[in-house]
Parts: structure tokens; C-alpha cells; sequence
């Protein structure tokens, strides 16, 4: 178990993005339900400090394309934010890029691309093609590198006759796509995206994805993605970032994440003559008629489980997994969710 | 058969627009900035109306035959008015709007009450309706500084012509907004109908014939501003109120038909 | 070290009058699409001056012609330019920041490397050519129901369509800073109307800023109101002398400065107060 990829910046050179001791502290109002409360607060109101993110540390080495996962709430898209330069840092460092995003000089923001999958940047009204010349005009993109990289987004993704119609009467993958295209008609190197397929089809959603592996291998362009979809991340990263309660959980190989938190391996046994029972030496997950049974077993177990299934019974195959990706991210966020920070 | 049922459903809707008031109340005083501002804001807004009246009687001494206190009655009407409307009628209406075009409106038909009365009462904002109370007042000044004595009668006309107005305007408001149903942008007809309301300053008999046909019964102004202030100043007859009433029952008979009709047409869409 | 840098500012001249290109194209593309929409809006702004000039020819008729030398026709002149002036003045509203904010539109414009200001200047002025050809047939509706006196000369013209340029300039500037105040708190709209009345009755949209009694009318002459309103109107309905042309011009430069001053400076702190506390 050694593709524990690129935990931490590459091999020599400066970081795509470096991040120390990140941190954001909103003040929030407190505000009770009722009439009464309201009339209340009406004079005093009482405020809360509330760490949104709480001294995160991470790099992104230049080509790099790391998953950054996390509950709701716990902390991404305010990082996000601040890693676009939308937000200030409470304290801490970042660098993009070798700049501060904070500053928002030019150059950096020519050099990013940040792409929301429930925001809608092109515009409406007109072809996306029309909205791609704005972008031109936004980047300064010289007329023949911009045709040059509109041109191959647009083979790329598969849009050809798309671009040409008003982008309100494309669906939602379909824009999507546009989407994408636009924010990268200026060949960022750092993209910043922000659940870039949410809310789009199973078909939709590998498109844009292949895409974006494809794009990331021709440009050497660094990607920090978040994303419900564990799809994505398995698609497109060897390393993820989890944070929760604005902290960094984990970071490190997708591989190394699930022997870390998963403590059960699923053992499938095939039993020719059938029907015997195995709750016994596990918790049955599935059994199928044919005489197939899937236990779910403590990982220090798994090899004993295994010894004595083969022993006691006539075994035509048995395997050992770990457990799927979600369902691990999905556990090592429901040992954490009862903290419910915002 | 009906007649049982009828009752406890009807205490249940007002019970419903009742807390719909109430939640309306709390979420205007989340936000306390707002209290001064609004005040302010109306205070302004009549301050305003009083010096466009002050500019054009410093240079004039009746308008169409009114005087500067009869119009007072006049500017008071249109103030306490588009109170009602901006504090009811147009957040109503606009959320009815927003929702036919969102799709979000088969939240409220599920519900167990009157469709209209639902729509039409979900949304209070409390301090818009200060300018009822200041256009009471303006009125009530107006009155005292008339060089006639008011009769009892007057004021119950008044009265009774100004409920009429309202439910008048009321049934214009959603007669626009069901025009949503169809055509999904109507928010350029409101913006039609704010400019018109304006027009309601001034007495329609000032503006030229066409005008003012169009502001009696295309955009009932006359029925809402002019006849009360009409009313209280001894220019109305029985007759007029009459006509008043009979109109305001025309034109809520009308909305409501049309609403089912539009409800049809927009379940018939949705589905 | 100098030429360098012109150099540097040639090139980024270029590349913004490129965007403003490329952005006017697009309003006119689009609000051309919405000319049905666009046009019952013209429609319903026209009550608004209408029934200002009903009220003050009914004014000018009681006292047998005319208001401090105002005749009915000159009203229906100023009333009608009115019309056009008021459309030219247009500019994204201040109630428009709220929802900017809220839905994160303004987040995705600071991702750019364009101030944002550029994009809405750039968008409402290619929208203004779409108004102009709208407006054009109703303006000779109106002439024609209104019968307005006019006595233009070429000058005054050319003035004419400079000073319209110069109110949506400044309008565009101070309602730009006014709906700024947004990123502090969102309840706002009492403030606009406060401003909103305030340029009411002081700019000349309500009435020829010469119907004002004096004391208000020395205060409208401290403030930028009447250049967004009473100046191009009477630039081209009353009679200003070659002197108060240029006067007026010159003081839309200045007002024009003195917006654009304000815009920057309230952005600056507002942007600090925006990634403070994000959306």
C-alpha cells in the first residue's frame, strides 16, 4: 500500500498554493425564535464568534489535483473563498501562485479560475459563444491564443453546437459545460472548483470529468476540487484534503484514507453447496441465492475470518475489500458530525 | 351540507392568515435599522407629497376646481391607500408572482384553504402600514381646515368608499398578477401600474377626457381615491357610491372567476 | 522608466475600451431580445411625466398661459425631453446590490481582473442605443397629443447629446456608491427613497427647477441632482445662453470627478468589509 500519491508539495520547486495556520472567524448574530425575541433583539443583540476555519495547512504542488472534502459546514467553501481572494483570512498565510489572494491583483486573478456548479457566470440571455468573447475582453487573451483554447475547450467538451444557441435554453449539464469552458478560455493554472457537477446527470457528470483529467494533464494546471460526488474525487485525485470543524482531518492518498478510517473489511465467500448460515463469524451484509455471502468483519479480524471460513466450509472463492470510498468518507464524517460547527 | 363544514374551515383559514401576520410582524423587526428608516421614509414620502402640493398652489388657487384643502383630502386618500397596497397587497402579490414563476405556488394550493384568501394575506409588512395611519391624519387635518362643516352621512360615505376602494384595487392588483399564469414576466406591468398609481395624487376630473376614462376603469383610480375624497367633500351623491359598489362587486366577481380560470391554466401547465 | 509605463497604461486603455466593445455589443444584443418588455416599461414611465405636465398645464390655464413665464407648450417641450433624459439616466439600481450579494454574482465578478463598475457602465450605456430607438416613436406620440414649442439651435443640440452622456455618468456613479452602502447592512430601501425624493425635488424631474422657490433652489444648485435632470432638459427645451452651456458642462465634469472619487472610495472600504464577512 505505497500510492499514497503526493502528500505534499512535488518533488522540488515552490508549491502551486501554500496554506499555513489558515484561519477565518466570523461574528454571527444569536437570534432565538418568537415574537418575544425578536421585539428583544430589537435593542440588544448578542453575537458569537464562530470558527469557520480553524488553522488549516496544506500544499498543492504545481499539477497537482487534490480532493477537498468535507461535511457541510465544515469549512471548504469559506477556504475556498479566501484561496480566491473573496475573503480575508483572519490570520494565517496563503500563497497562489506566489501571490496573496487577498490583494486581488490582476495578475493573480487572471492566473485562477474559480468555478461554482450552482452559479451561473455566463450570460443568460445570449450564446455562450458571445460570453466567451466577454471573457476574451475580462482576460485580455490575445485573439489567436484565445481562438486557440476556445477552439480546443470546445472539442474537448463536446459543445460545438451548443455555444451557438442562448444559454437559457440549455440544460443544466449542458450549460454546465459552457460553464466550464468559460472559466478556462484563459488557461488558468490554478482552478478552485466548488462542486463543479453538482445537480447534473451520471453522464454529464463523467464528461465533465474526463474533461477536467484531460485538461489538468495538457496544461499542468493545479486543481483543489470539492465535491459531494465521490465519483469526482476518485476520478480525478490521488490526494484529498478532509476537513471538519474547520480543521484538517486528513490529508494524504485516497488508498491510505480508507485503511486509516475504515476499521472492517467486507469478506465475499462463495459456498458451492450453499445455504449455510455465516452470521457467525460476521455480520451478514448480503446473501445471494446462488450461494454467495458478503461479511463485514474488524479489519484485525479479516485474515482469521478468512482462515476459518476456509477450515469449516468448502469455499469455491472468498475475497477481502475495503469497504467503498464513500461509505468511509461517509463513516468519518458521522464520527464527527455531532461537533456541528458552522 | 356544505353549510357545517363551511364554518370551521373558514375560522381555520383566518387562524392561518393570523399567523402568517404574526410571523410577517417578526421578520420586520429582525431588522430594527429598518423601523427608523421606514418611518422616515414615510414621513418623507408625505412631506414630499405636501410640498408638490405647497409648489403647485404657490402658484395657483384651485386646480380643477378644487381647493388646496380639498386636494389635502385628496393627497391624504392616495397616501393612506397606497399604504394598504404597499404594506398587503403588492408583498402578497409579488410572492404570488415569484412563486407562479418558481413553480413554488403548488406549496400553497396543498394547503386545506382557500387558494385566493391564502395568496392573497401571506405577507404583512408592518411598517409600510404607518402611511395608513399618516394619511388618516392628513385627511383629518384636511377636514378641519375646510371652511364647511363635515355631516355624518359625508364621513360614512367616505368611509364606505374607501373600503370599496380598496377591495377595488385589491381585485385590479390580482387581476395583474394572474395575467402571471400566462405571460411569466408581468414584473414590467407592475412597474405599468406604480407609474400609474401616481396619477392618484391629483382628482381625475384634472386630467383631459381619455385619461380619465382610463384612470376610472382601466386603472381604477377614480374609484379608489377620487369618489372617497369626493365623498368627503360634498361632491357625491348617492348615486356615485352606488355605482362605486356596484363596480367594486363587478370587477371582485371577475377576479375571482378568472383566478379559477388562471389556477386551471397553471395546474393544467405544471403538470 | 516613464515611457515604460505609459506604455503599460496605452495598453490597458486599449484592452478596457476593448471590454466596454464587447459588453455594449451584448447589452444591445440582449436588451433587443426583451424590446417587448423594454418597451412596456417606456410606456409605464410615461405616466410619470405626463401627469406632471397635465398638473402644470392645468396650473399655466388657471392663470391665463403660462407659470412664471412657462407656457403650456414650453411644459409640454420640457416634459417630452423629460422622457429621454430620464431613460438616458437609467443605471443599475441600488436595490440591484442585495441580490448581487446575496446570490454571489458579486463574487464571481471579483474574480475577474475587471473592476465590476466597468461592466455596468459598459452594459447600461449599449443598453441606452436600444432605449434611444425605442423611444423615438413614443417621444412623437407625445409631440403630437402635447403639441410642445421648441426652439433649438445647433449648439444647443450638439450640448445636448454630450449632457445626456454626462447624467448617466453621474447618476451612474453616485447610485453605484449609494448601493454600495449594501455590503454594510441589506435594509436599505428607505435610504434610497430618501435619496430618490431628495432627487425629486431638487433635480428637476418633478418640475423646471425655476418653479422652486429660492431657497431651494439655491440648495439644488449645491447638489449633482439637476445635472442628471433639469440641465439636458432645459439644454434643449428652455433657454439657456452659450455661457450657461458651458457652465453646465463644465459642472458635470465635475460632478462626474467628484462620483467617481466616491466610488473608489467607498469600494475600497466596502470590499474590505465584504471579504470581512463574506456573504
Amino acid at each position: 500500500m505505497d500510492d499514497d500519491g503526493g502528500n505534499g508539495p512535488g518533488s522540488g520547486g515552490q508549491p502551486a498554493i501554500r496554506v499555513r495556520e489558515l484561519r477565518k472567524t466570523f461574528r454571527v448574530a444569536e437570534r432565538e425564535a418568537g415574537l418575544r425575541a425578536s421585539v428583544r433583539s430589537l435593542i440588544k443583540r448578542a453575537h458569537r464568534d464562530v470558527d469557520a476555519v480553524a488553522g488549516v495547512s496544506f500544499d498543492v504542488a504545481p499539477g497537482e489535483v487534490v480532493g477537498f472534502l468535507g461535511a457541510n459546514g465544515a469549512g471548504k467553501t469559506t477556504t475556498l473563498k479566501m484561496l480566491s481572494g473573496l475573503l480575508h483570512p483572519s490570520s494565517g498565510e496563503i500563497a497562489v501562485l506566489g501571490h496573496t489572494p487577498a490583494r486581488r491583483e490582476r495578475e493573480f486573478l487572471r492566473r485562477i479560475t474559480l468555478v461554482m456548479g450552482n452559479r451561473n457566470q455566463l450570460q443568460w440571455d445570449i450564446p455562450a459563444l458571445d460570453s466567451f468573447e466577454m471573457n476574451r475582453a475580462v482576460y485580455r487573451i490575445p485573439e489567436a491564443e484565445f481562438r486557440r483554447n476556445r477552439d480546443e475547450l470546445v472539442e474537448l467538451l463536446e459543445i460545438g453546437d451548443l455555444v451557438r444557441k442562448p444559454v437559457r435554453n440549455l440544460s443544466l449539464g449542458e450549460r454546465m459545460k459552457a460553464e466550464t469552458a468559460a472559466a478556462l478560455l484563459h488557461r488558468p493554472q490554478v482552478l478552485f472548483l466548488d462542486e463543479p457537477t453538482i445537480g447534473l446527470d451520471v453522464t454529464a457528470q463523467k464528461r465533465i470529468r474526463a474533461f477536467l483529467a484531460e485538461y489538468n494533464r495538457r496544461t499542468g494546471a493545479s486543481i483543489l476540487l470539492t465535491s459531494h460526488y465521490m465519483a469526482d474525487v476518485q476520478a480525478l485525485c490521488n490526494r484529498v484534503v478532509v476537513i471538519d470543524a474547520g480543521q484538517v482531518l486528513y490529508d494524504g492518498g485516497l488508498r491510505a484514507l480508507t485503511t486509516r478510517f475504515s476499521a472492517h473489511q467486507t469478506i465475499t465467500v462463495g459456498l458451492p453447496e450453499g445455504g449455510a448460515d455465516l452470521s457467525g463469524y460476521g455480520e451478514v451484509l448480503e446473501s445471494t441465492p446462488d450461494g454467495r455471502t458478503s461479511l463485514r468483519v474488524p479489519k484485525t479480524q479479516a485474515g482469521a475470518v478468512a482462515a476459518r471460513l476456509l477450515a469449516d466450509h468448502q469455499v469455491s472463492d472468498l475475497t477481502i475489500e475495503d469497504p467503498p470510498i464513500e461509505d468511509v468518507i461517509e463513516q468519518v464524517f458521522a464520527d464527527r458530525s455531532a461537533v456541528g460547527a458552522r | 351540507m356544505a353549510a357545517p363544514s363551511r364554518a370551521p374551515r373558514d375560522a381555520q383559514a383566518l387562524r392561518l392568515v393570523a399567523t402568517f401576520l404574526r410571523m410577517g410582524v417578526q421578520t420586520e423587526l429582525q431588522y430594527r435599522a429598518n423601523v427608523v428608516f421606514s418611518v422616515l421614509q414615510s414621513v418623507v414620502a408625505v412631506a414630499t407629497s405636501l410640498a408638490v402640493l405647497g409648489l403647485v398652489f404657490s402658484h395657483t388657487d384651485a386646480l380643477g376646481g378644487w381647493s388646496g384643502e380639498e386636494l389635502l383630502v385628496v393627497m391624504g386618500v392616495y397616501v393612506l391607500m397606497g399604504g394598504v397596497i404597499r404594506s398587503v397587497i403588492q408583498p402578497n402579490m409579488q410572492q404570488l408572482m415569484e412563486d407562479v414563476q418558481q413553480g413554488t405556488l403548488d406549496f400553497v394550493l396543498t394547503k386545506p384553504a382557500d387558494g385566493q384568501l391564502l395568496v392573497s394575506a401571506r405577507r404583512f409588512e408592518l411598517w409600510q402600514a404607518i402611511d395608513v395611519v399618516l394619511g388618516a391624519v392628513l385627511v383629518a387635518v384636511a377636514v378641519v381646515r375646510l371652511d364647511r362643516p363635515v355631516s355624518v352621512i359625508e364621513v360614512l360615505g367616505f368611509l364606505t368608499a374607501l373600503v370599496l376602494g380598496a377591495v377595488t384595487i385589491y381585485s385590479f392588483w390580482l387581476l395583474l398578477t394572474i395575467g402571471a399564469f400566462w405571460i411569466v414576466r408581468v414584473d414590467s406591468l407592475v412597474e405599468l401600474f406604480d407609474g400609474m398609481y401616481q396619477a392618484g395624487r391629483w382628482p381625475v376630473s384634472v386630467y383631459p377626457g381619455w385619461l380619465r376614462i382610463g384612470f376610472t376603469f382601466l386603472v381604477p383610480l377614480a374609484f379608489a381615491i377620487t369618489v372617497p375624497a369626493e365623498a368627503l367633500t360634498g361632491r357625491a351623491s348617492g348615486w356615485l357610491l352606488l355605482g362605486a359598489a356596484a363596480f367594486t362587486v363587478a370587477l371582485s366577481v371577475l377576479t375571482r372567476v378568472l383566478w379559477r380560470v388562471g389556477l386551471r391554466h397553471y395546474s393544467g401547465a405544471s403538470a | 522608466m516613464t515611457q515604460v509605463a505609459r506604455a503599460g497604461e496605452r495598453r490597458r486603455l486599449t484592452g478596457l475600451a476593448g471590454f466596454y466593445a464587447v459588453v455594449m455589443r451584448t447589452a444591445v444584443q440582449t436588451q433587443f431580445q426583451y424590446r417587448t418588455a423594454n418597451y412596456l416599461y417606456m410606456v409605464g414611465m410615461i405616466a410619470e411625466p405626463v401627469i406632471y405636465l397635465v398638473v402644470w398645464s392645468a396650473v399655466a390655464e388657471a392663470q391665463g398661459g403660462s407659470v412664471e413665464g412657462i407656457t403650456a407648450g414650453e411644459f409640454a417641450a420640457y416634459y417630452i425631453v423629460w422622457t429621454l433624459v430620464r431613460n438616458m439616466n437609467i443605471v443599475f439600481t441600488p436595490y440591484g446590490w442585495e441580490g448581487r450579494i446575496r446570490k454571489g454574482e458579486l463574487s464571481g465578478m471579483l474574480v475577474r481582473p475587471v473592476h465590476p463598475i466597468h461592466y455596468d457602465l459598459a452594459y447600461f450605456a449599449g443598453w441606452k442605443f436600444v432605449v434611444i430607438l425605442l423611444w423615438v416613436p413614443i417621444a412623437a406620440v407625445l409631440s403630437l397629443v402635447f403639441r410642445p414649442t421648441f426652439d433649438v439651435s445647433a449648439l444647443e443640440l450638439l450640448v445636448f447629446l454630450v449632457a445626456i452622456w454626462g447624467a448617466y455618468l453621474i447618476r451612474s456613479m453616485l447610485l453605484w456608491a449609494l448601493g454600495m452602502v449594501t455590503f454594510w447592512t441589506t435594509r436599505v430601501s428607505a435610504l434610497y427613497e430618501l435619496y430618490f425624493t431628495a432627487e425629486l425635488l431638487l433635480s428637476g424631474r418633478l418640475l423646471p427647477l425655476a418653479l422652486l422657490p429660492g431657497w431651494a433652489m439655491t440648495i439644488a444648485d449645491w447638489t449633482p441632482f439637476q445635472y442628471t435632470f433639469g440641465f439636458p432638459i432645459e439644454v434643449l427645451a428652455g433657454d439657456l445662453s452659450t455661457g450657461e452651456l458651458w457652465t453646465g458642462l463644465g459642472l458635470q465634469a465635475v460632478w462626474t470627478a467628484i462620483g467617481a472619487l466616491l466610488v473608489a472610495v467607498v469600494w475600497r472600504f466596502g470590499i474590505r468589509r465584504y471579504s470581512a464577512v463574506g456573504n
